[in-house]
Parts: structure tokens; sequence; C-alpha cells
């Protein structure tokens, strides 16, 4: 298969998939305990959108991500302990605690960050490639996005000009049928999104985005394309938003009948499935064990860390220094 | 008349407010000037206020613990343990005082304000009124608007009678500009080399004045003339006391780095000379003292504040007439040249605030006849019989070694009256001076 | 030093920046091949390629989030965007991209890129075509917001701000670009972020003005000369980060302030220049601060109607005098 991961790839991916995961799994018992802070948004079912599609990428090819991006933070290979220190408000956070779960960075790795103002990853990755192709890198730009940003004025912007310079630039559609309590059909005339990629000049491409083989093999045919100076790719992974919006959300919309068949679809699943039949039921089953160390001394670790300390920004200030 | 003790110097540039932490005194107790009294707390430290002056501590009116604006008085020294008197606001917790007893709980009433700017029975003044009044002792209320807007300004301080003021510190000037602490401006002519000669003018004058003997002199010698602080072009700022201006002769000599200096001062400037070499004795090749103030209490009154005060040629010519002994040769043109250089009415009314701090009362606020006595290097006072500013008698104090030049029929400038005379006894002088 | 009109000084500073760095590119709508509507990027194409010097589609809100993120990947961007009316179309890219990411990934990455845009009213092109939202850009923590009046000031000011490593808009004015006058050649001649310039020094009143409002303040000084007033005049050149110090030395002189800027009235950069002014040199004021600024409400076409919601040099005049009363 053109593009597939290698069975080394598909362990790392199963094991971030996990770990993200019970990332949120832990979160969701603490928010509930009121440990937490502020909203939390859980991408549980939908780990393998980001986390494959990230793996698929090198680590100084460009990512930015939504308020709902555990997946890609994992998926680009950011540390468990500085992102649950970050989310738990500590000086030791990827942000020393100003950012939050939406708004983690670490360009280090190439992850210019999350973004909470839906529609505002498509001109950024538009923009990383831009720079990429003004200084003639050989790097990729991905925008991982919602069902909701594309329907935002400023993503027909962004794909307009990435389909006109031929920037590197993958737009990656998330489509998990939900833009907070309102299904995709209500927001949009057409089922598939994909196919706008034709008013662009680019590809356009459907995948199951519960399945990190297929994530992991459509963008890695993306980022070639971009490497050969072809130009963007608009990718729509189908998927479902299995906890509601957030942590804050009532619930009540998304009914049972509609969501059995995607628990029955669980990516984590779906890969330790195919993992199984290539390296054997204890070796998944290792995996997962190593993968809640990790996460436990994570958490345990970074809520030992400390909170950060206020300073004025000075930067941010009005008045010159005098 | 008590003294209040006051926040103002503890307070950093963003600074509204303090809170009091200590008093080292409690009522009743003897205290010295410089004394540590009260610790505040500023934004960025703990400050230490020392006592003002000598006296009693007869009054606390913020306690430890409270919060007081940066424009409050603390509390009283009194002359005496009893001695409670003061006029002033204290205002503890308000902000910069309006008058006092004048708060928005309890407005002045039409009757007790009748020429006072007030609407609503408010007074109303702008901000920089406000903190001027405050800095002159002036009670607003006494003082009319001039603006159309009814807002009392800073112009209308200007010239406020005695009797509307406190009491608390001087009467009431012209708008003082803000303290400038920059240094002192030289001039400097004649040769690069040699042992220059150091001037220093007189009071209500400036280095200009020093022309007759400059243009002569700077042909062989360097010469440097000094401008007093509140004079010419040297900067404007409260100078307090004689002690004051001599720190600032001495650092201003100082920035000249020179070995040694031939020293020459008229009046005021020679009383300067005078200190400089008595604190600079090393770095002194001579002096000469023309009609030197400090050796004695008395001085013309009248003519100092005239002086300060004259914003017309019109009412400057007769003091500077009164300065020789042949009011002729003070033409008209003179006296308009004169008036010209004291064109701002702010270096008039920094003048007269130093006239009021080195000459209170019509009085020599400081004696020097001592540091007279300890001279060494080779001194020679010039004086004016016919002096009517400053009593030529007071020459006398002098000690045997330095020569007298007690010139006839001549007044208080003998560098214009007499210039030829002047200029051979100081030739005289420099040669002397080099020789020893 | 050579003679320079306004877009000429721009254009040179341009040329001079894309030479030094070759990460500097710049985008917009028209500014290509026709060089700018107001011809401010001249012949640069030519000079750099396509690649470095982009025409782009109408498309304001993504270009501005992609100057953002461009900027924190390497390059130095320098978007123009040709009406500053534009300016609320990039918006969140400025509020919610570069103010937020400056400070939340402080340390990881710096954002220097320039947004150029022209404003200000005059010459009948409209409510959409004639506004100063000075107002809307000075109040984002950590962007910052320069003005230049002068042809020297526009090339060291556009020079310092590609150099910076913060975002930086840079406004200029549709009536300055024909302003001719003496301009120092070579790349050293930077003029700093954050420092006002005295264009005049007086004793009386302090007038502090922003863009083509300075030289309307020049005028006005001249009116206030014959009655006998000396008018200090301050071009705050950067309106964001405030030379406050300088302008706490004026007032410290003068007593009396009057600020002035092209904007609306209301929440307007005058009002803030004001508060700032109420703020740190309250003791020092001898009248209320007056404000010369737009009146509230669109500005209209006609030319009486245009200009007589426009600040000029008999209003800021009459407001001198309203403070010295």
């Amino acid at each position: 298969m053109q593009n597939a991961p290698s069975i080394e790839e598909q362990r790392e991916i199963h094991r971030r998939m996990i770990l993200t995961r019970r990332l949120e799994e832990i979160l969701g018992v603490m928010a509930k305990e009121g440990k937490t802070r502020g909203p939390l948004h859980r991408c549980d079912g939908q780990e393998a959108v980001g986390v494959a599609a990230c793996m698929a990428l090198r680590v100084d090819d460009y990512v930015c991500t939504t308020h709902r991006g555990h997946h890609v933070y994992v998926g680009k290979g950011m540390d468990a302990r500085r992102i649950v220190a970050e989310i738990m408000g500590r000086e030791t956070g990827y942000c020393k605690g100003r950012g939050g779960h939406m708004l983690l960075g670490d360009a280090s790795i190439g992850m210019i960050g999350g973004n909470a103002i839906v529609g505002a990853g498509l001109p950024a990755a538009t923009g990383m490639a831009l720079s990429i192709q003004v200084l003639k890198q050989d790097r990729v730009a991905m925008a991982v996005f919602g069902d909701g940003a594309a329907q935002t004025g400023i993503a027909h912007e962004s794909m307009n000009m990435a389909g006109l310079w031929k920037l590197p630039v993958i737009f990656l559609l998330e489509n998990n049928q939900y833009g907070l309590t309102v299904r995709q059909e209500v927001q949009s005339p057409i089922e598939d999104l994909f196919i706008r990629a034709a008013g662009y000049g680019m590809p356009g491409l459907k995948v199951d985005g519960n399945d990190p083989v297929a994530m992991y093999q459509v963008v890695a045919e993306a980022a070639a394309r971009a490497r050969r100076g072809e130009g963007a790719t608009l990718i729509e992974a189908k998927t479902y938003r299995m906890q509601g919006f957030s942590t804050s959300d009532m619930g009540g919309y998304q009914s049972e009948a509609e969501m059995a068949p995607w628990r029955d679809r669980d990516p984590i699943r779906i890969s330790a499935d195919t993992l199984t039949a290539l390296i054997g039921a204890d070796a998944v089953a290792q995996i997962a064990a190593e993968a809640e160390e990790e996460i436990q001394a994570a958490f345990t670790h970074a809520l030992a860390d400390p909170f950060p300390v206020y300073e004025f920004h000075t930067p941010s200030g009005a008045y010159a220094e005098e | 008349m008590a003294n209040p003790i006051r926040v103002d110097s503890a307070g950093g540039e963003y600074m509204e407010s303090v809170v009091v932490l200590e008093w080292t005194a409690k009522i009743g107790d003897a205290v010295k000037a410089g004394d540590l009294l009260v610790t505040v707390e500023t934004a960025k430290a703990a400050t230490e206020i020392e006592v003002p002056c000598d006296g009693y501590l007869t009054a606390i009116f913020a306690e430890t613990g409270t919060e007081v604006p940066l424009s409050a008085v603390l509390g009283l020294i009194g002359v005496t343990v009893e001695d409670k008197a003061f006029e002033g606001a204290v205002a503890p917790v308000a902000p910069a005082p309006l008058t006092p007893g004048a708060t928005a709980e309890s407005p002045v009433s039409a009757a007790v304000s009748p020429q006072g700017s007030a609407a609503n029975n408010r007074l109303i003044a702008s901000p920089a009124a406000r903190r001027q009044a405050v800095h002159q002792g002036v009670d607003l209320r006494g003082v009319r608007a001039s603006s159309p807007t009814g807002r009392i300004k800073l112009r209308d301080l200007v010239q406020v009678p005695a009797s509307q003021t406190y009491g608390l510190q001087a009467p009431a000037l012209s708008t003082l500009p803000p303290d400038d602490h920059g240094p002192l401006k030289i001039y400097r002519s004649g040769p690069k080399t040699g042992t220059p000669l150091v001037m220093i003018h007189g009071f209500g004058a400036d280095a200009q004045s020093w022309f007759p003997l400059e243009r002569d002199l700077a042909r062989s010698t360097p010469v440097i003339r000094i401008e007093l602080p509140n004079h010419g072009q040297s900067p404007k700022r409260r100078v307090g006391s004689f002690a004051n201006l001599a720190r600032d002769i001495t650092a201003a000599f100082d920035a000249l780095h020179v070995d040694d200096a031939h020293i020459i001062g008229h009046s005021l400037g020679g009383a300067c000379a005078l200190s400089l070499a008595d604190i600079r004795p090393r770095q002194i090749a001579s002096l000469t003292l023309l009609a030197p103030g400090g050796l004695g209490a008395a001085i013309n009154g009248g003519f100092v504040d005239g002086l300060a005060r004259a914003s017309r040629p019109e009412s400057l010519g007769p003091w500077l007439r009164l300065m020789v002994a042949d009011p002729k040769i003070i033409g008209d043109d003179f006296v308009v040249a004169a008036m010209a250089s004291r064109a701002d009415p702010t270096l008039r009314a920094a003048q007269q605030q130093m006239a009021r701090d080195l000459f209170p009362d019509a009085t020599q606020g400081f004696d020097l006849r001592a540091a007279l006595a300890r001279l060494h290097c080779p001194t020679r006072i010039i004086w004016g019989r016919a002096d009517a500013v400053l009593p030529w008698q007071q020459a006398l104090a002098a000690p045997g070694r330095i020569g007298l030049h007690l010139l006839e029929a001549t007044g208080h400038v003998p560098q214009l009256e007499r210039t030829d005379e002047v200029l051979a006894i100081l030739r005289a002088q420099l040669r002397e001076g080099v020789s020893s | 030093m050579a003679m320079m009109r306004y877009a000429e000084a721009l254009n040179a500073a341009l040329r001079e920046e894309m030479t030094r760095d070759p990460s500097v590119f710049m985008f917009g709508e028209d500014i290509g091949r026709y060089g700018g509507v107001f011809k401010v990027s001249k012949g640069l194409m030519d000079e750099f390629g396509e690649s470095r010097i982009r025409d782009t589609p109408i498309s304001e809100q993504a270009m501005t989030a992609m100057a953002v993120t461009a900027a924190m990947t390497g390059t130095r961007p320098i978007l123009e965007i040709m009406y500053a009316d534009f300016i609320p179309l990039c918006m969140d890219a400025l509020v919610n991209q570069a103010s937020v990411f400056g400070y939340l990934w402080e340390g990881q990455v710096n954002m220097p890129f320039v947004l150029r845009t022209q404003g200000g009213g005059g010459v009948g092109t409209g409510a959409q075509h004639a506004k100063s939202l000075d107002s809307f850009l000075a109040h984002i923590p950590g962007i910052k917001v320069v003005a230049p009046v002068t042809p020297a000031d526009a090339k060291g000011l556009l020079k310092a701000a590609i150099r910076d490593p913060q975002p930086v808009i840079f406004l200029e004015h549709k009536l300055l670009y024909n302003l001719r006058g003496e301009v120092p050649e070579g790349d050293d001649h930077i003029v700093p972020i954050g420092k006002a310039r005295i264009v005049q020094s007086g004793k009386d009143v302090s007038i502090f003005a922003t863009s083509k409002m300075v030289i309307e303040a020049e005028a006005a000084a001249k009116l206030l000369a014959k009655d006998g007033i000396d008018a200090e005049v301050i071009d705050l050149r950067t309106l964001r980060p405030l030379d406050l110090a300088s302008i706490k030395a004026s007032i410290a002189k003068t007593h009396h302030a009057v600020v002035v800027n092209e904007g609306w009235t209301f929440c307007g950069y005058a009002a803030e220049l004001s508060a700032t002014i109420m703020d740190h040199c309250f003791d020092d004021l001898d009248a209320p601060v007056m404000r010369v600024a737009m009146p509230d409400m669109p500005i209209p076409y006609s030319e009486p109607l245009e200009l007589a919601v426009i600040p000029n040099a008999a209003k800021i005049a009459a407001a001198a005098r309203r403070a010295l009363a």
C-alpha cells in the first residue's frame, strides 16, 4: 500500500490515541469533581483523525488545530505531562498556564497552536504555507478544522488563495457532524463538504476518520503532493463527536440510536484489531499498559507542579518605557 | 506657629498616597531636626521622614496604619510643647486639600468666600492651581478667578496678598516653575591655558554684568563665569538656604576640573566666592571680593525685594540707580536692557523666592566672618564707601592680612563705577596669586 | 539627504529592507504589477519577483490572519490594506490571533509583521473610504501602532516597523503621499518606535496630534502666535506604545493640553490621550484637556459637509484658546 504507516508507526498511533483518550477520560472525571477550570472540549471517538494525520507529517511540518485539539497535540508529539500542566494552569505547562486547553502551542515541533475562534485555523495554516513558499522550504502546513469552520467566510478566502498560489497546505476537515448543538445538515446544503475543493482548483478527498491507517495514508499522500509543489488538498474525514460539545454542554440532542453505530466503530478498537493481527494481542495490551502508566505519571507530576505568579506583560503594554 | 510634617519628598513618581508605618516619637517629645520621625510605606519600600526642624512633636494627624495622600500634613512640630497653631489643611485621607475645612461635606458658604470662585458653593480651581496654592500656603477662597470659566487658574495665584495666606511658608508669589536640578550655566572666554579667573555675579544680575572687566581680562587670562541658580540661563529651583547655594557653587566649580583658580565675586556672588574658598582652599590661587555679602547682618531689604519684583523698566530703574553713587551712569537704555534680561516672570518669581530664603526680614541670613578668618590665599576686598545696599563698614570684619580697597564716591558696583581701578587691583591680585 | 515625496520615502524603505532581508515579503491588493493604489510599492515586483511581491484577491480577513502565522514561521510579511476603513475585516486576526499569541506563546514565536494601511478624509472618498480608526487599533495589547507624518519619519519608522519583533500597524494618510521633505538616505535611518517628536517648542499650551493632524496643529500654532500664544506642537508618531515621558514633560511646562486625532470623538484616540493625561499629569493641568476630533457621525460626501466634520487648524486653535481662557 502506498503511503501506508509502518508497523512501528501504527504502534505509535495506537499509543498516542490511548494517551489522548485516557487524558480526556481523567479530565472528564476531574471536571465532574469540580477540579478543572473552564470548559473542556473532548474529542473521544475522533482520535484517529488528529493522531494519524499528524503521524503522517514530519516533526518540522506545521499544524494548527481547533478548541477540540487534544488528539492533534498528542499526535504531533507534545508531552502529556506538559499538556496536563497547562490544562491545570501550572507554570510548567506549554504556555506557562497562560493558554489553557484550547490554546496550546509548541513551536519547536511545529505545533502552531490550538485556536478557539472557529475558522481561524484555515488562514493560519495558509499563512504558514505562504511562509514556506516564500522561504522555499521543504515543509507542509496542515489545518485541522471542523464542519462548523467549513461554513465561515474566511475558509473560502483561505482555500481560494491556497488554490491560487498552490501553497503547500493540507485542509483537514474533521467532520464530526456537529457545530455545537446543530447538526451539519442544518448548517450546509450539501452532505459531502470535500466537493468544494473543485471550486478552489485542488483535489478533494473523503476518508473514514475512524480508521487510523486510512487517515495516515490520505494525509501522507497530500503531504507528498504539497512537497512536490502541486499545492493544497482538502480532505474530509468523516467521524463523530461522542462526548458533547464541552463539559458545559447539557446534552440531549445526540440520540443513542445515532451514537450506537459510531461507538461500535471506536477508532481505538479498530486500531487494536488491526495491530493484533500484526503484532499479537499481548503486544497490543502492552502498549495500552505503557500508555496508562505514562498518563498517570503525567497527572501525578503535573498536579504537583507550581502555579505561575502574575506579572504584567510589558510587550503588550500601552506605554513606551521611559 | 507650628511647622507641618509632610510626606511629599518621600513619594515616587506615580505615588499618590503612602501608609504610615511607625512614629518614633510621641506627642510632647522634644525632637531635633534631621532625626528619624516617621516611617511610611510607599509602593516600593519603607521610607523614613526626618524631623524638619527642632521643637516638640505637638500633633499627630495620621496615626500608624492610616493611608494619607502625598500632600497631607502628618503632624506638627511646635516651637513649644503647647504649640499647635496651624491653619493649613491636614486632610489625612482626602486627596490634595482644597481649603481648610472646605470639603464636599462642608461646603464653603458664599458669605465666607465673597470673591472666591464657586459654583453651588464648591470652590472651582484647576489641579495645578490647587497644587500651587498648597505649595505657597495660599487660601483659594480669597482668590478671584480671572477666567470666564470661573475656574481659578495658576495665573490667579500671582501676587496674592500675604494676609490671605496661611502663613505656613513664604508669602505668595507669582508662578514658580518646577525645580530644575540641572547644572549651573558656565561661560568661558579668553585663552585655553593658564590659571583661570572664575567670576560669580551678584543677586539680580547675571554673567553679562561682568562685561566691563571680562572684555579686558579675557585678552590674557582664561575667564570662567558662573551664573547663580535662578539667574541668567541657569536652572530655576528653590535654593532654600545659603548652604544649598554654596553647595551649588561648589558643584559647579568641581565640574570645571581646575587645579587652581582665581576667584572673584560680587555681593551675593562674593559670599559664594568666600564660601567656595573656604570649602576648596587648596584650589584657590586668590580671592577678590567686591562688596561681598555674609560679613554682617545689615542689608537694604527694600533694594533686594524691589529688584527681584520689578516687572517694568519704570520700577526697575530706581533700584538700579540706588546701586551706584552717581545715578547718571545708569541711563534709560541700561535700564531697558537690564529689564529685557529679566523679562521671564518665572525668573523674577524664582528670584523673589530666593531673596526670601536668603534675606529674611531684610537680614543677611548667613554669616561668613568665620570663613574669612580661616582664609590663607591672597585675598582683597573692594568696597564703595557710598554703598547703599551693603554697608562698607562690614569690610572691617576682615583680619589684618586681607587687603581692603575702600573706594571714595563709589556705590555697590565698583566694577561698573570704577572699572579701571578695579582692573588694576585685579591684575595685581592675579600676579600675586600666581607667584605664591 | 534627498528630497522625496512621502510615498517615495516608503518605497525606499521597502526596497532597502527587502534587499537587506530575504525573509521580508509584501502582499496586498493591487500592490504588484500596478505598484499599489498610492504607488508605494511601485517597481518592487520587477525587482523582487512575484513570490515576494504578491497581488492578492480581495480577502482582507484571511490575509491578515495569514500575516500573523507567516510571521510566526520565519518571514517578515508586510501586508497592505488599501483603506483603513477595511480594518474591521482584519479585526479577528489582530484581536484574537496576533494579540493573544504574542503573550500565550511568548518565547516560542516572534510575530514580526507590518500591516500598512491609509485613512483619513478630505477628498470626497465618502463614508466608507475616509475614516481614521486609530482607536480600534491602538486598543489592542501587544500590537504597536505608528503614524508618521513627514517623509523622513515615514521611511525611518517603516524600517523600524519591519525590523520589530512584534506586530506593527503602520498608518498612512491619503493626503500625505505627495508631501515632500528631506529624507536621510541609507540603511541607518531608523526612527525608534515609541518616541514622539517635538515639532515646535512652546510654553503656553501643548498640542498633541497624530498623522495629518500634526500639519493642522502646526497651522493652528501659527494662528495662535498671532495672538501672542506660544504653542508647543508634538507629533506623537507612535500611537502605541505611547511616549508618556514626552507628554508629561510638555504638560509640566505648559499646564494646558489639546489633543487632536482625526477619528471619532467618543471612545476615540483623543479620548484615550485625554484620559492618559488625566491619569499622569492631573496636578499639572491648569485647564481641562481639550479634545479635537471627528464628530460622532458618518463622514458625508459633499465638500462643505465633509470639511465640516474633519478637524482643522481653526478648530485646534479655538480649542487652545478655550484651554487658555
